[in-house]
């Protein structure tokens, strides 16, 4: 597209998208106008690519990689899109939809281990506070399926329900799962309740 | 500590977080390779081929039942395998596109059906949470089995 060249060669100000809306831009997008999804790209990017960062454990090399293809998707769906929920909202499910992919094909079996069983059976794991970085950091360190639901359901706000269906899993599992995840955060914080 | 206050302290990593360097022109690089189809156009598509498939089953079934009545039980007529001219514009070739039925009437029906399964196919890719879109293709292609059929029995 003859549009993608000149945007590169212009690059908008944030001040010059803060008042447009969504929609028109969509509108724009699904049109083939590249200038209107770099719009749109620069009014979202921090949202998606924070999301795939918690999900990918802080790794910022896979989280730009997986964030430039999140985009390329929504590129690629825009048709898809059915102005019924907010763009942003659509945008940052592709992202996160993005971010799980390699998640999603893992079998069952690879994800509920004796860890998982373990801390299911040993009733509420207490809760336990943190600094920004040492959680981030513990939270990075847990294994992905376990990292997923966590960040999901505590960081992003998502319902077991939800995160089953994305990932793929039974609801039981998300629970336990983040059940486990909980309890792997609060050995690597050192256990304060 | 709480689960409310856990919640609240894991919720206040949600934040949002640009990426370390500007992505845009990779993004743009990338997007600028992708040929899109336009969604309206796309649907069109879908629904042109769907029309075209129901027109054409109805067609095929009501020529099938005719050749059927006039049908000679004991004679079986020879399915004429021929080579499909390729162009450019020519949609894929499936295993059913090389048994043609030798009668022109029913050869014809066939290619139309081959193309609504084709177009079928592209809507399909288009749209690939289009479910219907499956079993319209397998719809299409049940017809086309039964015409092959119907042309070996009654020749």
């Amino acid at each position: 597209m003859d549009g993608a060249t000149l945007s590169m060669n212009a690059p908008l100000l944030e001040s010059d998208s803060a008042y447009v809306d969504d929609s028109a831009l969509v509108r724009r997008s699904a049109a083939g106008d590249t200038r209107a999804f770099e719009q749109l790209y620069r009014s979202h990017v921090g949202r998606v690519h924070g999301a795939i960062l918690r999900l990918v454990g802080m790794d910022r090399a896979r989280a730009e990689e997986l964030t430039q293809e999140a985009f390329v998707r929504a590129w690629q769906k825009l048709s898809s899109f059915r102005y019924e929920s907010a763009f942003s909202t659509w945008l940052y499910r592709l992202g996160v939809n993005t971010a799980l992919m390699e998640l999603r094909g893992r079998r069952e079996a690879e994800n509920v281990d004796d860890a998982t069983l373990e801390y299911a059976a040993g009733g509420e794991v207490p809760f336990c506070a943190g600094e920004r970085g040492d959680l981030e950091r513990a939270v990075s360190a847990l294994p992905p399926r376990a990292r997923a639901v966590l960040v999901l359901h505590d960081v992003e706000g998502w319902k077991h329900e939800e995160i089953a269906a994305e990932l793929g899993m039974a609801t039981g599992s998300s629970k336990a799962q983040l059940h486990r995840a909980r309890g792997l955060l609060r050995r690597a914080l050192g256990g304060e309740t | 500590m709480s689960e409310f206050e856990w919640r609240n302290q894991m919720h206040k990593l949600n934040t949002p977080e640009p990426p370390a360097r500007e992505l845009w022109p990779e993004i743009s690089a990338r997007i600028a390779q992708q040929p899109r189809v336009a969604p309206r156009r796309a649907m069109r598509r879908a629904f042109a081929a769907i029309a075209a498939t129901v027109i054409i089953a109805s067609g095929a079934g009501l020529l099938a039942y005719r050749l059927d009545r006039n049908a000679a039980p004991t004679v079986s007529a020879p399915v004429v395998a021929v080579s499909p001219i390729v162009t450019s514009e020519t949609p894929p070739r499936t295993a059913l596109d090389w048994a043609v039925p030798s009668d022109p009437k029913l050869a014809a029906v066939a290619q139309g059906l081959d193309k609504a399964s084709a177009d079928l196919q592209a809507a399909l890719e288009a749209r690939p949470d289009a479910v219907f879109l499956v079993s319209m293709i397998n719809r299409t292609n049940a017809q086309r089995m039964r015409l092959l059929r119907q042309s070996a029995i009654s020749g």
